[in-house]
């Protein structure tokens, strides 16, 4: 499959800010107005649906904007209000503490379990192809599956606690307690997001030439020597993409901590996103909302930036 | 690579059914915990195996899942269709034809497939309330839009930049417009690429929970996910309709695992990496 290599040029582009590689060559029937028909109905898309949506978060967020402002529709400026009340929660500041703990473990799990197998994968054997998509399910399932699942695996009765019962350890109520919750929603996380980071490590891995570990091996290197210093560092650029993407996606997780704790057990579990909702949706004050929005679109884009500046080094 | 001898490679196929088998533990949990009464799932005894396999949990969700299941399917092909026509020709033009403000659509795609759906949610939810859209599919197409058409744009920029560009070149000599170069040459050349982007904006509006929470109240209008969701009311959980009612949720994601995962290995290193 020659789609599947993530060439090291290929990735370097990717890297150095994923603009498309268009040739500059000048060719009269590519410019005119015939371009622009194409690209028409996508601008009106973005100009109405994503660009629109984020401003009017951003001034929804400096207006008082609950239940009764919005149902009579005057919606009055309040300056920073929201803001303040966002920062003067504790909540919000849990949220924010568990995004980080969240997002932190799950990378850590997730990446490891993926290149572990990823390395395993680089042999080649019968039915390979067959279990690499069978792998491919906790990610390309609906995230709900999984949350049900995981939400059963965890009842206070459930699986993880009758296993435990073998081993003379007493039942917790995983979804129950504060702290407990937010494990168990990492657990899952780490079984979602594991054949993201296997598949991307794997194609890496499979771009690497052949002929670099047959002169090693004939060197004398042993397996994990070769892993050390061949795989790893020719793999780098694409662990930085897995683990930039894997950041991204893990910061944007919403369903899975909403169906299986709701943020609850006492707001312990709350991410921002599900934080966000929360006050928007359930206490129904949008300009709150989208104040913790906002926050959390600063905070993804420091991570870009952050990123961007890490690799013009 | 590191094969010596007394390792045949079916010893590696033995241990990767095995690492793939725990990995894949919880599935089975659920396939088998579907077939059970609430009673066995949760008996202080850890079942490997249902006792008695109760097809009627089954039955139960399909009746209950069946008419959200339709309307999953239609707000997913139209979310996926509409996604297509959208991005399809953008992402061509944006690659091989002198548009202007090209980096930037590129880099505002990148950057807003990165936020959270909250960030769409709110001001969605606000503008929809005002204009009725609220409580249509057209409303929830639109709203899963927001996620599909990035993600799609990215994706098929990356494919379409192996595009070989002399096939549109000899067209062209031909006296072929640039319209009808796309339809005739551009989309057949990069099926695989179409099929793949396709796929996953069907999976994606598919198995969307926030879109769906917000926007739709309205009990003829909820897709699956907000069904199954529904499903964990203030009356406590009901196991033996949430289990196999999930799995059904997973379906589609199953088939196309088994029947196209050539086309989502591919999308899902594509997409991602570019």
């Amino acid at each position: 499959m020659k789609q599947l290599e993530a060439t090291p040029e290929r990735v370097a582009n990717v890297l150095r800010g994923g603009r498309p590689v268009v040739p500059r060559r000048k060719v009269k029937w590519r410019t005119g107005l015939t371009p622009y028909s194409f690209i028409l109905p996508i601008v009106v898309f973005t100009l109405l649906l994503l660009v629109y949506p984020v401003f009017y978060s951003l001034a929804l967020s400096f207006r008082d904007a609950t239940v009764d402002t919005f149902v009579s529709g005057d919606m009055p400026f309040i300056g920073a209000g929201n803001y303040q009340q966002t920062l003067s929660s504790n909540t919000f500041w849990q949220a924010l503490v568990n995004t980080v703990i969240f997002t932190f473990s799950s990378i850590l799990f997730q990446f490891t379990i993926g290149f572990l197998l990823a390395l395993f994968f680089q042999n080649r054997f019968p039915l390979k192809n067959v279990l690499i998509a069978l792998l491919l399910i906790p990610w390309i399932a609906p995230v709900l599956t999984a949350a049900n699942t995981f939400k059963g695996l965890f009842n206070e009765v459930g699986p993880v606690n009758q296993i435990a019962h073998w081993f003379g350890i007493p039942p917790v109520p995983w979804l129950a307690l504060p702290g407990y919750a937010l494990v168990a929603t990492i657990v899952a996380n780490i079984w979602i997001g594991f054949p993201f980071n296997f598949i991307l490590l794997y194609s890496g891995i499979c771009g690497i030439p052949p002929e670099i570990y047959e002169a090693a091996r004939i060197d004398g290197a042993t397996y994990w020597r070769r892993v050390g210093h061949i795989t790893l560092p020719m793999l780098k650029p694409v662990t930085v993409a897995v683990l930039m993407l894997g950041t991204i996606y893990t910061v944007k997780v919403f369903d899975l901590v909403w169906i299986m704790t709701g943020g609850g057990p006492a707001n312990s579990s709350h991410l921002l996103s599900t934080y966000a909702y929360q006050v928007g949706f359930s206490i129904l004050n949008f300009g709150q909302a989208a104040a913790i929005a906002t926050v959390i679109v600063v905070l993804i884009l420091s991570l870009n930036l952050f990123q961007f500046l890490l690799q013009r080094k | 690579m590191r094969s010596p001898a007394f390792r045949s490679p079916w010893w590696y196929t033995g241990f990767g059914i095995v690492i793939t088998l725990i990995l894949l533990l919880p599935l089975y949990w659920v396939l088998m915990g579907s077939f059970m009464t609430q009673r066995e799932l949760f008996s202080p005894h850890f079942s490997l195996w249902p006792r008695e396999f109760v097809f009627q949990n089954w039955a139960n969700a399909l009746s209950r899942l069946w008419p959200h299941f339709t309307t999953s399917a239609i707000v997913s092909i139209c979310t996926s269709a509409a996604t297509l026509l959208i991005t399809a020709p953008a992402a061509y033009a944006l690659v091989w034809l002198k548009v202007r403000g090209r980096g930037a659509l590129f880099s505002f795609m990148l950057t807003s497939q990165m936020l959270p759906a909250i960030v769409f949610v709110i001001p969605l939810f606000v503008v929809f309330s005002r204009i009725d859209l609220v409580n249509t599919l057209p409303g929830l197409i639109l709203g899963d839009m927001t996620f599909t058409i990035p993600f799609a744009l990215v994706m098929l920029g990356a494919y379409l930049r192996e595009f070989p560009y002399q096939l549109v070149e000899a067209a062209q000599v031909d006296g072929a417009g640039q319209w009808r170069a796309f339809f005739s040459i551009v989309l057949p050349v990069t099926k695989t690429g179409m099929i793949t982007v396709a796929i996953f904006s069907f999976l994606m509006p598919w198995g969307d929970l926030i879109f769906a929470l917000s926007l739709i109240t309205e009990a003829g209008l909820q897709p699956l996910t907000l069904e199954l969701y529904k499903a964990m009311g203030v009356y406590g959980i009901d196991w033996s309709f949430l289990l196999p009612g999930s799995l059904l949720t997973a379906l589609p994601a199953g088939l196309f695992v088994v029947l196209a995962s050539r086309f989502i290995v591919a999308g899902f290193t594509r997409g991602a990496l570019h």
